[in-house]
């Protein structure tokens, strides 16, 4: 088991509050991704729940256990900013992390870096920034850990190599390692992760397994007359908003789409149908009607 | 593998509800035919770069729906039990869906039953004439 819970984590830095109650419970084996845009405390987050930054409140526990030094045996670490050392080659990166960690498979990473197409001899310094994602990439899935937490690791990599990071996520899932990753790449996440979160400006927005909120997040389009009342659908709780332009209407459903299609026929609308939303959708969805609510 | 599967991770259609569409196409067509072993659930989620619990979650629904059977440390095979029925049983769950989602879409347009049972009558007597 590799559990990762994060109750009511709470960082500030001097006035601006970073994270705030934030609570997020990632099941063992599961990739999870966490989305939301720039400075919405992602990498906040993960620095809190790694002890690497301190947090105001809240806990952090790993199977149930807070945070202890024996702990980092067991997670990886990828950091969105290269932390690898400038003036030394990646062989001997190689040779640090299997000094360091007892379970670190030396052929395994250098099949890895292969893969990237990274020869081993270079100082990290000439390498670019993608490269050098790329080899803490690789030096993190070597070790074989239980937990793997990856900010942005796809960041600076073509296309091809972004295939293989993701194909590292899936088949170290499969292999029972729990995954929490950011990624400004929506679609990867998609791809990827069975859970996700949203979160912006330190708060949580949305939180589910990928494809529920697909199945139940869609929009209820319909045509109206213009003495259309929107008003029952206003409020209604299977409603996040209501868009209503001149004739027509669209319901913006977080669950009960079919019943909601069949009322609003019921109520007059023609052409109604119910639009499928990808998960791009539901994040400018969610982030947007975040943005309108009131501040606290 | 023989078998290949596509899914589209951006749709808006769950893509462990994707992959058990196209298995049951397939299998509605015979491309997969009942005995055949599907690629293990790591492979496939490897195959499409998709998560692996998806494809876990695709299976078991297909396993209820009585559409493979799996077999722990063996993998996953197309039910060979009543095979023919089976065949047309998913062919039926193929058709009963593009009907619904039709006659759904017309009535929003505003289609009566007349109106439709008069174009489904003309659809079957340009596609079934012999039953004339």
């Amino acid at each position: 088991m590799s559990t990762v819970s994060i109750a009511h984590l709470r960082k500030t830095y001097g006035q601006f509050v970073a994270v705030d109650d934030l609570s997020l419970d990632i099941p063992s084996g599961c990739v999870f991704g966490l989305l939301g845009p720039n400075g919405s405390g992602k990498t906040t987050t993960f620095k809190c729940a790694l002890g690497l930054a301190r947090r105001d409140a809240g806990d952090i526990r790993y199977d149930n256990v807070s945070l202890v030094p024996q702990t980092f045996e067991r997670i990886a670490y990828v950091p969105e900013k290269s932390v690898l050392f400038e003036g030394i080659t990646v062989a001997e990166h190689m040779e640090l992390t299997r000094r360091s960690f007892a379970r670190f498979d030396v052929k395994r990473c250098a099949e890895l870096l292969a893969g990237f197409g990274i020869d081993p001899r270079k100082r990290v310094r000439v390498l670019s920034k993608g490269m050098k994602t790329a080899t803490a990439v690789a030096l993190a899935f070597a070790r074989t850990p239980d937990i793997m937490i990856l900010d942005e690791p796809t960041s600076g990599l073509d296309p091809i190599n972004q295939r293989v990071v993701l194909n590292l996520i899936v088949e170290a899932s499969a292999n029972g390692t729990t995954v929490v990753f950011s990624s400004h790449q929506i679609g990867q996440v998609e791809r990827a992760a069975e859970r996700i979160a949203i979160i912006d400006r330190g708060t949580l927005i949305l939180e589910g397994a990928v494809d529920d909120l697909k199945a139940r997040r869609k929009i209820v389009e319909g045509v109206v007359d213009e003495h259309f009342s929107v008003d029952g659908f206003a409020g209604d709780a299977r409603v996040a908003y209501v868009e209503h332009n001149g004739r027509i209407i669209r319901l913006h459903a977080i669950s009960n789409a079919d019943d909601l299609a069949a009322e609003l026929s019921a109520r007059g609308a023609i052409g109604v149908r119910v639009l499928d939303l990808g998960l791009e959708d539901i994040f400018f969805q969610s982030v947007s009607t975040a943005a309108s609510r009131p501040e606290a | 593998m023989p078998m290949t599967f596509t899914v589209d991770p951006r749709s808006g259609v769950p893509i462990y509800l994707q992959l058990i569409e196209q298995v049951k196409r397939a299998v509605a067509l015979g491309a997969l035919i009942s005995g055949e072993q599907l690629p293990t659930v790591k492979q496939l989620a490897l195959d499409l770069t998709i998560n692996p619990n998806t494809v876990a979650r695709a299976y078991r629904e297909l396993e209820r729906e009585a559409v493979i059977d799996t077999a722990p440390g063996r993998g996953s095979f197309i039910r060979t039990d009543g095979a023919g029925n089976q065949t047309g049983h998913a062919a039926a769950d193929v058709v009963r869906d593009v009907v619904d989602k039709t006659v759904r879409e017309a009535k929003s347009l505003g289609a009566q039953r007349a109106l439709l049972t008069e174009i489904f009558q003309g659809a079957l007597d340009r596609w079934f004439p012999e039953a004339q």
